[in-house]
């Protein structure tokens, strides 16, 4: 239970967070890990070793251990091996972010083969499956609770023409959370979804560069109309993302679980 | 009237730990909130009450706003002056808001309207002075402080940070909790709450809710029946017990502070899961 003032706060989270080569998993990493965790990155890229390296040379002395393994989460086996070493590495977990997702084809329905649409909902769906299976697991064996948060979309929350497989997968996120939420709150583990609006990611922006070469508009056109649409005129950060997510495993998120939660600058229902 | 108050009572951040705000090894910094100018209403007990605690805790100035003085034990404990007024009195309302700018060094840049009561009455039952008195307290005055601090924010061409309190009621109902009176004035909070976010967002203001379940506060009736009680924790509540006010204060101190810079226009629920289920 949440205290006046935190004191009840244990020491030394131990996180895992999947799709944290770059973007807004790195971001996550890199704030979990300069506030006192131990963190280990996982993404299909091998780059992620070289960010893990990167965002542990910025630590002070003293903090906690940083490590990047470079695996597939959205393949069952793999997503057990990878989840079974980061947990060795860091001791044991208690908190999971399950980032890794891909943005789709950006192709209509009618244009959209199945296997493109299917990917999409592998990728962001199973991988959030499995590595939570994988996660709650050990949390339950060890019976020392824990928290799990899931990357949705804005796009899960109201949908978009040429991201039918996308806003599928991300809605499909949050009723995944909220199922893992019932089913986990007894053994102490609390699951939530935040939900990022348009972010200043690659991602973003390489669906801007789409939408501008289809429109005969350009890319900065493009930016400036998705910024001017969201009330805080702004495109949101990882820091913005990291913020919530590290409020949201600590102690002072200890009676919310299995919600949604939008950090898109006002955008949804306005 | 400041009661126990005076400017040197809110000044300086509280006794407590160095560090970063966020992950649960470190606990909130005594710092995050340091420099904040904060306002709460309902501030002499329950939620807002917490929150005014933790607030201070983290390093803010705090003045709160109740209908009644606090007990003088309680002014001295949480350090922070209590202006008496009535939340649906718009010149109640202006005038403390004033006096709070006075004793804060500038606008409120965080306002808590937690203000707000609870009362059971079955529909067929309801007066129409029962109705007004409940949207009065709960919507009207949300609106009416939050429309003077933002006033002054936009006056002084200050960002801040709002959180409204709303209510799992609002989101769900429920034929055992015979209070529509109630329901549809926290709804009303929240429609209310994403208004001011879009209409406020341009001036830097952004404007949350919290949709609290069932917490430990005077204005819980839930476990006037304990056996009763515990067997709706244990149907309706996942984590399977009540929630405290202190939690609830983290997600408002969380929703004002910079960690939540992206945020305007939600409404969270913090009820342990109960409407997950």
């Amino acid at each position: 239970m949440g205290g006046d003032d935190g004191a009840d706060r244990e020491p030394g989270v131990k996180a895992v967070v999947t799709g944290a080569a770059r973007g807004l998993g790195e971001a996550i990493a890199a704030r979990l890990a300069a506030d006192g965790a131990s963190v280990a990155l996982i993404d299909i890229s091998p780059d992620v070793t070289a960010t893990a390296e990167r965002i542990a040379a910025g630590l002070p002395p003293g903090a906690g251990r940083v490590t990047g393994i470079a695996a597939d989460v959205a393949g069952e086996a793999a997503c057990q091996a990878a989840i079974s070493q980061a947990d060795a590495e860091l001791g044991a977990i208690d908190a999971l972010v399950n980032n890794a997702g891909i943005g789709g084809p950006d192709t209509l329905v009618v244009d959209t083969t199945f296997g493109d649409f299917w990917h999409v909902l592998q990728v962001n769906l199973g991988s959030a499956f499995l590595a939570s299976r994988a996660v709650a697991r050990l949390m339950i064996a060890r019976a020392t609770g824990g928290a799990i948060v899931n990357l949705g979309s804005i796009f899960g929350q109201q949908a978009v023409p040429g991201g039918a497989g996308y806003c599928a997968s991300k809605a499909a996120v949050a009723l995944l959370t909220q199922a893992m939420a019932l089913e986990l709150a007894p053994h102490g583990i609390r699951v939530n979804t935040i939900a990022p609006g348009n972010m200043a990611t690659q991602m973003h922006w390489d669906e801007l560069r789409s939408r501008a070469r289809a429109s005969g508009t350009t890319f900065e056109e493009q930016v400036d109309r998705v910024a001017r649409s969201v009330p805080l005129r702004r495109h949101g950060t990882g820091s913005d993302i990291a913020g919530a997510i590290t409020w949201l495993i600590s102690a002072d998120a200890s009676y919310v679980t299995g919600q949604t939660i939008g950090v898109n600058g006002g955008a949804w229902l306005s | 009237m400041a009661v126990p108050g005076s400017a040197d009572h809110i000044t300086g951040g509280a006794a407590g730990r160095a560090g970063r705000p966020g992950v649960r090894d470190q606990g909130p910094a005594a710092s995050r909130m340091a420099g904040r100018r904060a306002l709460v209403s309902g501030g002499a007990s329950g939620i807002g009450l917490a929150t005014v605690r933790r607030l201070r805790a983290e390093g803010a100035q705090v003045v709160a706003i109740d209908r009644r003085p606090p007990a003088p034990e309680l002014a001295r404990e949480t350090a922070a002056p209590f202006l008496v007024a009535d939340v649906t009195r718009a010149h109640d309302v202006a005038d403390a808001v004033t006096q709070a700018s006075t004793l804060l060094g500038g606008p409120p840049d965080v306002l808590l309207n937690a203000a707000g009561i609870y009362r059971m009455r079955p529909l067929l039952e309801l007066t129409p002075a029962e109705w007004d008195e409940t949207l009065a307290i709960n919507l009207r005055g949300s609106f009416l402080v939050g429309q003077a601090v933002a006033a002054a924010l936009i006056d002084a061409s200050l960002p801040g940070a709002i959180v409204n309190i709303a209510s799992t009621a609002a989101l769900v109902a429920d034929a055992a909790e015979p209070t529509a009176h109630y329901n549809a004035s926290k709804a009303g909070v929240i429609a209310l709450t994403r208004q001011m976010a879009v209409e406020w967002a341009p001036h830097g203001i952004r404007v949350n809710a919290v949709c609290p379940g069932v917490i430990d506060t005077p204005m819980l009736r839930l476990m006037d029946d304990p056996v009763a009680g515990q067997a709706y924790l244990d149907s309706c509540v996942p984590l399977r017990r009540l929630g405290t006010a202190a939690e609830v204060a983290a997600v408002i101190v969380f929703l004002a502070s910079d960690d939540a810079a992206y945020l305007t226009a939600v409404a969270v629920p913090v009820d342990g899961g109960s409407t997950a289920i």
